[in-house]
């Protein structure tokens, strides 16, 4: 069995959000206007908090990027009352937008904030997504064609990525991995299987000192930090 | 004392104005909906934040008085307390439109309301482990109920109507502590989390429930011109008391155990914070407080206007406490790490109230009144009294 896992290296992280943005690209999340933002209507499906402890001089700052923490025993998955969210023999928790009726007791059951509620339609371009056929006549994998308004959208882990290598006999972890993986300038993160013995996500975790965010709610969650 | 269930014969062109006004501003709330439909609820108060909004609040606070109306229409049909018999039909009834209303509320929250008959398919398309599907059960039970038992209770057959009267009774505690177990299950929202959730809900429902009865079935003996007898009120009103002050010490206890570690935090933060004067101010003061003062003065409580008003304050704060329930128990922000979250990330989320959601809301209560003067004029739901010898000296409804 494999387990999609993420380790995040606090020490390498410069907090340069480009793991939001290649997100927002790769997944086609739409950007918010400044107004939107102030709202917290706008939505990420990466975030990067900015944490401090301590006061002036003796403070310290930590940055904590976000995505989906992908839970092994995920809260959204327990309340969806349509099975609209659920978790991949894989361990990646999908959202399925056809059956989503967008009750919102996702958003509000999640630890983590990891959802965000997606009001507005798709404009005019179609779901960008190079992978797949543009006409989407194939209406098995990606649950919904194309980004549609009054449902709850989160992080995939890039399960279509994982998805297409393991098609093309890549090595997921370190030929294929998610867009945040991909473009993190200073490699603080990293992707791979969390039961395989040799993947360099085990590796890590055995190697340093790991923490994982609100781990008294006993989520199980498949993002690991390695602290500073 | 013998009751005669007559339908009120409405003649005034008062009537027909209210009915009227109230149908336009539910057709106003229905368009209000397909805007916000459009808009992908653009005009809404919510947030990724604050992912529930008026429409929520609208329907617990609905299923809370239609739970607490059916509840106590079993004082006469299930305990068989006589004296009750004025108000029970109409409970019945009011339950029904009041659950109607709460499952419009829902609707009109998904974001997808198109998709709404997904809850219904139990164990097929559903997943039977979270309380919104269970839920489901709940209300869809809930509907079928509370017709057959309106409907034994029209076709006169004691018998049958004291069966379902206790499967209803029992039904529709089940109804709101569900309701409050939507809430006090989740674990990430500290205010939420609570294992008292539920009969919190349930007490609250009668406390609401009672109270819209009292102002309801007042209001149509004073509008219908008829004559009522003023003692069952009097004693309902002492019942009133009672339910409110175990309601306050049931959220009392709630909100002093989350006054420890780990919830500490977020109630302080509702208790001082930037909602502090809706909880102290409305559902406290207004909601408990002064409806237990005015109701523990004999003078006031065998007073039909001081009852009243105790009713209307207590109608009033029950929202508010719903109010205070979901938009500051999801407005604080969570604790994702030890320290201070800068940003966004670690504000608390604001609520603005907007337009659209109010038009909304209105919408959703003009419909039930609609439907509630509808069924006074072509139901027999209000009782006229056959000159009651005894009490004919105490009954008037003039006063």
């Amino acid at each position: 069995m494999v387990r999609w896992a993420m380790v995040i290296d606090l020490d390498k992280c410069t907090g340069c959000q480009a793991c939001t943005i290649a997100c927002k690209v790769e997944n086609n999340v739409p950007h918010g206007s400044l107004e939107e933002q102030q709202k917290q209507r706008e939505i990420y499906w990466n975030k990067v908090i900015a944490v401090t402890r301590g006061k002036y001089p003796h403070i310290q700052t930590l940055l904590i990027p976000m995505p989906c923490m992908h839970c092994d025993q995920p809260p959204c998955v327990t309340v969806c009352p349509v099975k609209a969210t659920y978790r991949r023999e894989d361990g990646i928790v999908m959202q399925d937008f056809r059956k989503c009726i967008g009750c919102k007791y996702c958003m509000v059951a999640c630890p983590y904030e990891a959802r965000s509620f997606n009001n507005k339609e798709q404009e005019t371009k179609p779901y960008h997504r190079q992978d797949l056929p543009p006409d989407r006549e194939v209406r098995g994998k990606w649950p919904f064609p194309r980004r549609t308004h009054g449902v709850v959208e989160k992080c995939t882990f890039c399960f279509h990525r994982i998805d297409q290598g393991l098609k093309e006999g890549k090595k997921i972890g370190t030929e294929v991995v998610p867009a945040c993986v991909e473009h993190c300038p200073s490699r603080a993160r990293s992707f791979g299987d969390l039961d395989d013995p040799k993947s360099e996500v085990r590796h890590l975790l055995s190697s340093r000192i790991w923490f994982r965010l609100r781990e008294e709610l006993n989520t199980q969650s498949k993002v690991y930090y390695l602290g500073k | 004392m013998k009751l005669i269930y007559t339908p009120v014969e409405f003649q005034s062109r008062n009537y027909y104005l209210v009915l009227v006004i109230l149908a336009l501003l539910s057709v106003v709330g229905f368009i209000c909906f397909v805007i916000s439909y459009t808009q992908g609820h653009g005009g809404f108060g919510i947030s990724n934040r604050i992912p529930w909004g008026m429409a929520i609040i609208i329907t617990i606070y609905l299923i809370g008085l239609s739970a607490g109306s059916l509840i106590l229409s079993s004082l006469t049909y299930v305990f068989g307390r006589e004296e009750y018999r004025l108000i029970s039909r109409i409970a019945v009834f009011l339950a029904i439109i009041l659950i109607f209303g709460a499952m419009v509320g829902i609707s009109l929250d998904l974001g997808r309301p198109e998709k709404m008959w997904r809850l219904f398919m139990f164990f097929v398309l559903n997943n039977m482990r979270s309380m919104f599907a269970l839920n489901g059960i709940l209300y869809g039970g809930y509907f079928i109920i509370s017709f057959l038992y309106l409907g034994s209770i029209f076709a006169n057959h004691p018998k049958w109507t004291k069966k379902i009267g206790i499967l209803a009774m029992i039904w529709a505690s089940l109804v709101h502590m569900g309701t409050g177990a939507i809430f006090g299950f989740i674990e990430a929202r500290s205010i939420f989390y609570s294992p008292i959730k539920p009969f919190e809900f349930m007490v609250a429902a009668m406390v609401s429930g009672l109270a819209l009865l009292i102002i309801v079935v007042i209001a149509a003996f004073h509008f219908a011109k008829r004559r009522y007898w003023k003692e069952p009120f009097f004693s309902l009103g002492k019942l009133l008391l009672g339910l409110t002050i175990t309601l306050v010490v049931l959220v009392g206890i709630d909100k002093l155990t989350h006054l420890y570690s780990p919830h500490r935090e977020s109630t302080l933060w509702l208790l001082s914070g930037p909602f502090a004067w809706l909880f102290w101010g409305f559902q406290v003061g207004w909601g408990y407080f002064l409806p237990i003062l005015l109701l523990s003065q004999p003078r006031i409580r065998k007073n039909i206007k001081g009852l009243m008003i105790a009713s209307s304050l207590i109608i009033i704060g029950i929202f508010f406490e719903r109010f205070n329930l979901v938009i500051p128990g999801t407005a604080y922000p969570m604790p994702f790490y030890p320290g201070k979250i800068e940003g966004i990330w670690g504000r608390e989320g604001t609520f603005p109230i907007t337009t659209i959601e109010l038009l909304m809301g209105l919408g959703i209560f003009s419909m039930m009144g609609l439907f509630f003067i509808l069924g006074l004029k072509y139901l027999e739901l209000l009782p006229l009294l056959e000159g009651g010898k005894e009490s004919a000296a105490q009954a008037s409804g003039d006063r």
